[in-house]
């Protein structure tokens, strides 16, 4: 059985004296357990709106969202959420944020202490556990973030352009980053990006959604060895086949309301 | 990362002197109208209007060291602080559930919006009847001026939460009254903070219009019985102390916000 899948979503967005604008249609695919899946596509193809309907947030207007075969009903913490602005609370240290995420856990007071320890090294956070998040850098906010998702031991992780509001020299960087600490967790990964490398770097499977309807445009597994290579002719290769994949998925649009 | 730091601190130094600066410049400026004043008041000679300096600064200083003055201002200060804590715990809780729920906001807007526009002055005769003279009406008028502009501050800082914080918590399996303790308070905290001083503020400033009527102790009483026993120079000092003691009240509460929401300020020390 797939770990997460989206099981005929449709979205209709309905606003008064306006048409019903429908964002997904009866859209349909699986993800295997462990799997890093990026989510690309053109601004406006409901990929962030399928993020949040994974992350119980939104309710689909009719199919579902399965999680180990169970409908998703509203937020829990079977599915850890990053968003794009990390929305850490900016009132609590990093170490506060980070511990946040197993508050509500049943783990005892000890073995929370304990994951408390492991998520800081695994962010790279220790030396910074009392300091508030404003205080650190955009790389130690995303560590961060990722860590407080990580630590209610989710069944998948949810990242929401987790890099969309960093500059070009820090991506690269933040990407590596977060391939470690994901690859350290061993966790299934639902990623929405618009950066087609990126998608490429970290995914073992990228799907490309259209303008029109959220349609599955493609569904692309990346078969490179890890780490990966940004330098190589295969790594090239994907990019430039998913661009062109990018760009059809936009021209979709073009070709069906112009 | 250590020069990234360093950049950060550098402009930070050159705020602090030029915050030094616009401090002395504002003290100048005091200086300068002292200064004024004391050749006027030679020049004028009429003390019952603008009283000698040297005189009122005398007042001044003996203010703080005389018992009936210190006593009044007491007085004065514990009806501010029962006022401010009543108008705390009306406004907050007010302004908590007004920002939460659009059904609260749209029952009650409309007559906190409407009662707010009253003049404080127009709430003495009212407050009269309904207390009679003495600490009831002087706490009612102070609770009346402190209680809105917190109703105000707490639901601006209510609605202005980042909803993500709020699925954010939720995501993490936070329950409703979790989300109230862990994220809606906390994030309303800097502008509740805001809405507190502007309400101890008015509320000092209607305090003592309050006892020029209702009341025969306090402050605003002393100015009263200053004027009316033709004292100008006493009602001189008895005002520049009003003003010092407004200021410290305020900048205390500044100091209590610095310390609840270091949080906020980059290059303030983490406390906790």
């Amino acid at each position: 059985m797939a770990r997460l899948s989206v099981d005929g979503v449709t979205k209709v967005f309905e606003e008064k004296g306006k048409e019903p604008h429908v964002v997904l249609e009866n859209l349909r695919f699986d993800i295997e357990e462990g799997q890093f899946i990026s989510l690309l596509g053109p601004s406006g193809c409901g990929k962030t709106t399928l993020l949040t309907m994974m992350g119980g947030f939104q309710a689909p207007t009719s199919g579902k969202i399965l999680l180990d075969g169970v409908p998703v009903e509203g937020p829990s913490s079977e599915r850890g959420y990053v968003f794009q602005n990390y929305a850490l609370f900016p009132w609590m240290t990093v170490e506060k944020n980070v511990a946040y995420g197993m508050k509500f856990s049943s783990m005892s007071a000890k073995e929370k202490q304990e994951k408390l320890k492991r998520l800081i090294e695994i962010a790279h956070l220790q030396g910074h556990e009392k300091k508030y998040p404003i205080q650190l850098s955009g790389g130690m906010q995303q560590r961060a973030a990722v860590a407080r998702a990580l630590a209610g031991q989710p069944k998948v992780l949810l990242l929401d352009e987790p890099l969309g509001a960093v500059d070009f020299q820090m991506r690269e960087l933040m990407q590596n980053e977060l391939e470690h600490m994901v690859r350290e967790a061993k966790i299934t990964v639902v990623m929405v990006t618009h950066d087609v490398s990126e998608s490429v770097f970290l995914s073992d499977r990228v799907i490309v959604l259209s303008s029109n309807k959220g349609r599955v445009v493609a569904d692309v597994p990346i078969d490179l060895p890890r780490p990966r290579d940004r330098s190589s002719e295969e790594f090239d290769k994907y990019v430039f086949k998913l661009t062109n994949l990018v760009r059809r998925a936009f021209q979709e649009r073009t070709d069906t309301t112009f | 990362m250590e020069n990234h730091e360093r950049s950060i601190r550098l402009p930070d130094n050159g705020n602090k002197v030029k915050a030094m600066q616009q401090k002395l410049l504002g003290v100048a400026v005091i200086a300068i109208i002292f200064v004024a004043w004391f050749i006027a008041a030679r020049i004028i000679s009429k003390p019952l209007v603008l009283p000698d300096f040297v005189e009122t600064m005398q007042q001044f200083f003996k203010g703080w060291v005389d018992s009936r003055t210190m006593s009044n201002l007491g007085i004065t200060l514990k009806r501010v602080l029962t006022g401010s804590a009543y108008a705390v715990l009306v406004g907050t809780v007010i302004g908590l559930l007004m920002g939460y729920s659009t059904k609260v906001m749209m029952a009650v807007s409309p007559i906190v919006n409407s009662i707010r526009q009253i003049p404080i002055m127009a709430w003495v005769p009212l407050s009269i009847i309904w207390f009679g003279l003495g600490e009831g009406p002087t706490v009612f008028l102070i609770f009346m001026s402190a209680v809105f502009p917190l109703i105000i501050n707490t639901v601006s800082g209510v609605t202005g939460i980042d909803p993500n914080y709020i699925n954010a918590a939720r995501s993490m399996g936070a329950g409703t009254v979790a989300i109230y303790r862990d994220v809606i308070i906390p994030g309303t905290l800097p502008s509740f903070l805001t809405g507190l001083r502007l309400a101890v503020g008015s509320g000092w400033m209607s305090v003592i219009c309050a006892e020029f009527i209702a009341t025969s102790k306090g402050f605003g009483f002393l100015m009263i019985e200053a004027q009316e026993r033709m004292q100008t120079s006493k009602l001189y000092a008895l005002m520049i102390m009003s003003a010092i003691v407004g200021f410290v009240i305020d900048q205390l509460i500044r100091l209590l916000e610095k310390r609840l929401t270091s949080w906020r300020f980059k290059n303030g020390k983490a406390v906790g």
